[in-house]
């Protein structure tokens, strides 16, 4: 037991490691992918909380990034605020509106809730279109451009802090509430875990990360309007959380590897054999299928089981 | 054994941090060798805007068609370097357009960035591109701002006629032609809805206050019968459509169901003949039929081109080069025009081609010969002048054809 666990920590120091030291040796645009890599993994874990421990399925929490992205966006186009200020705000903002939504949520469940949070997906790029004297409409709002290896060590800072609170909320009474609530509600109200302060906690602490990654995401385009957060975001969201393995701290970074590198990888020549350029769509489709259909824990229960039958 | 899979995992995160460090450096011009010329570019390829992703594919057509060629000397493409274009896939969001123009730039190194399409993509990645002093050529985005925006973003530059010209021969058109025209215009309430209503009274000049009413739209309307209603009992003869193709086959729906019959200017965005056809079925031929567009490409459905060098041209690249592609979609002619237009400013930027003298190249164009326009178009740019095509000639549907008349305007 003790050596699994300084083994564990020992991954823990050398994957922190290996984000200092490509923070200094890649090129410039490869840490740019980093970063986003990085809001990726900090959207992932705020969705595999709401959906991995606690069980309550989302398809909308590219809204909630969307919300933090606009909150960003909007305090340092509009009002000068430095980027990285507006990050905690976008947290809060994200998270209060993801607090809000669980509430009526609480009556809904399975398909009912995915719908629920698919629509949201689905409006908000349409409510940023509508109130544009807010949001700037379709036109969008900019923001000062900064180099890769700005957003680089902004996006892992904010995922080391992620991941830490994570891993402290998810350890304590909490994160045994979530689990209970995700397990058998029946079994959690009868131990005493009151569902709908934990549900609506577990929303508004994914939303909160979303809005993390969103204001990073609009940092690192330079550049917010409804086009950048569109329904497609959401969807990759949950896949990367799938992929990963829901319920697992561990498998997160793989998601996030998952989402950003598949499109760039699919539409590539390989030995004079191109892919449609429509391939990514098509391969996030098969790839779901295929790991519900064989790795239904994602990578992550895959290695386990590698794992044990070694 | 865990241990052992954990030092597996240590070694190749290691092996993959130094294959990833390793960067290419290489001096002189980004993008330029002696062999060849790097371009590339972003588009709409899949989602909802995905029908302009024939436009880079007839563009590539193009240019491997003009590397096949023997120029005088003896070599082949622009002073003996083929043109290299990579096009990549953002689906329309601007966050996606910024990362993959980064990689077109930073990765791939190209040369410059050459029609990327799209409004908003292109507002995303501007400042970026004008910072790194990168030629963003030939938008492929009728708003105005390219132009007028030009002495802010020197190395932006747009190519097809803007919404503002278009909406103003409009404007004239109804000075001359149709001076009792009372016009009612359906609007998107967006950029580009207001660009095209700038242009229309910048064309009716004095004769504005004949616009008896204007009704807006937002792009998340589910639909435009209430505007068209109101339109009609403003008592309009004339009706301005600035709005998307879903929007604009609405009007034309509803004008119909309301037994409305006016003259109608419909804007080019929605007036292709693919989707005035699909106009004409969602209404009645009579209520389509007559309505005017602009136009500045040659229309490869058009029999008057059966004979015309620059069609036989289009269509033989097409046969060789891209077969896939469906020939009579204007979409690839206009993607043949730009790049066309590319290939000629690559070479006016001299045997030893820099960032700095492609720009330049691109502000002093003078071309009348395009294959791809319609005969006395003209691509013309200079230091007063930032907007290439400005010229557009208006054509109306008949019978389900578009038929041009009259001279070329200039917007």
């Amino acid at each position: 037991m003790r050596g699994e666990r300084l083994v564990k920590l020992g991954a823990i120091a050398g994957g922190a490691a290996l984000v200092v030291v490509l923070g200094f040796t890649m090129t410039d645009y490869h840490q740019y992918q980093g970063g986003i890599v990085a809001y990726y993994l900090i959207a992932i874990l705020g969705l595999n909380i709401l959906t991995g421990y606690t069980g309550q399925i989302s398809l909308g929490n590219g809204a909630f990034m969307a919300v933090g992205g606009y909150t960003t966006a909007i305090l340092c186009g509009h009002h000068g605020w430095p980027e990285l200020a507006t990050i905690p705000v976008a947290a809060a903002v994200a998270g209060a509106a993801g607090f809000l939504f669980g509430i009526p949520a609480l009556r809904l469940a399975g398909p009912y809730l995915a719908l629920a949070t698919f629509a949201i997906a689905v409006a908000v790029p349409s409510l940023a279109k509508r109130f544009d004297h807010f949001t700037g409409g379709s036109s969008g709002i900019t923001l000062p451009i900064h180099t890769g290896h700005y957003l680089y060590w902004a996006s892992w800072i904010c995922a080391g802090i992620g991941y830490v609170v994570a891993w402290l909320v998810l350890r304590g009474r909490t994160g045994r509430a979530f689990r209970a609530v995700r397990d058998s509600e029946v079994a959690a109200v009868s131990s005493g875990v009151n569902l709908a302060s934990y549900k609506t906690l577990a929303f508004g602490i994914s939303a909160a990360y979303a809005g993390v990654a969103g204001a990073l995401l609009a940092i690192g385009a330079a550049y917010t309007n409804p086009d950048t957060f569109p329904v497609t975001l959401s969807l990759y969201l949950l896949i990367g959380a799938v992929v990963g393995g829901l319920g697992s701290l561990w498998g997160v970074i793989f998601g996030a590897l998952f989402i950003e590198y598949l499109p760039i990888y699919a539409q590539k020549t390989y030995f004079g054999f191109a892919f449609s350029k429509q391939a990514p769509s098509v391969v996030y489709g098969l790839v779901l299928i295929l790991i519900m259909l064989v790795a239904p824990t994602g990578i992550v229960g895959l290695a386990r089981r590698l794992r044990r039958s070694i | 054994m865990g241990k052992r899979i954990y030092a597996l995992a240590a070694a190749l995160g290691v092996a993959l941090a130094v294959l990833v460090g390793v960067s290419a450096g290489a001096g002189g011009t980004p993008g330029v060798t002696s062999k060849l010329i790097s371009i590339g570019g972003t588009f709409p390829l899949s989602g909802p805007a995905s029908s302009y992703g024939t436009i880079p594919q007839a563009e590539s057509a193009y240019f491997s068609y003009f590397n096949s060629l023997k120029q005088p000397g003896g070599k082949r493409g622009v002073y003996g370097r083929q043109i290299q274009f990579t096009y990549l896939d953002d689906g329309y969001n601007p966050a996606q357009t910024v990362q993959l123009t980064r990689q077109l730039v930073e990765q791939s190194k190209v040369f410059a960035i050459f029609n990327s399409l799209g409004t908003e993509p292109d507002e995303a990645i501007r400042a970026y591109l004008n910072q790194a002093k990168i030629p963003q050529a030939l938008v492929a985005t009728g708003a105005s701002e390219w132009g007028t925006l030009a002495k802010k973003y020197p190395w932006t530059i747009g190519y097809q006629p803007t919404y503002v010209s278009e909406a103003y021969a409009y404007g004239q058109f109804i000075v001359k032609k149709v001076p009792q025209a009372k016009i009612g215009v359906l609007y998107q309430n967006d950029s580009y809805g207001k660009d095209y209503i700038a242009g229309l009274k910048k064309g009716l000049g004095s004769k504005q206050n004949q616009i008896v009413d204007m009704e807006g739209y937002e792009v998340t309307a589910a639909d435009v019968g209430s505007q068209i209603a109101k339109l009609k009992a403003s008592g309009a003869n004339t009706l301005c459509i600035f709005a998307t193709p879903k929007f604009s086959i609405q009007a034309f729906a509803i004008a119909a169901k309301l037994g409305w019959n006016p003259i109608v200017f419909n804007n080019s965005v929605s007036a292709t003949p693919t989707l005035m056809t699909i106009a004409t079925g969602a209404s009645t031929p009579a209520t389509t039929n007559g309505t005017i567009t602009a136009t500045y490409l040659k229309d490869p459905t058009d029999a008057r081109w059966a004979n015309d060098a620059g069609m036989k041209l289009y269509r033989k690249i097409m046969a060789a080069y891209y077969p896939k592609g469906n020939v009579n979609d204007q979409f690839n002619v206009y993607g043949m025009s730009a790049a066309w237009t590319m290939v000629k400013a690559l070479e006016a930027a001299g045997p030893n081609p820099t960032r700095a003298s492609l720009m330049a190249a691109l502000r002093s164009m003078n071309y009348s010969d395009n294959p791809f326009l319609l005969p006395g178009i003209k691509v013309q740019t200079s230091a007063s002048n930032p907007f290439p095509i400005q010229q557009q000639q208006l054509t109306r549907w008949t019978d389900g054809k578009f038929v041009n008349f009259g001279p070329l305007i200039k917007g």
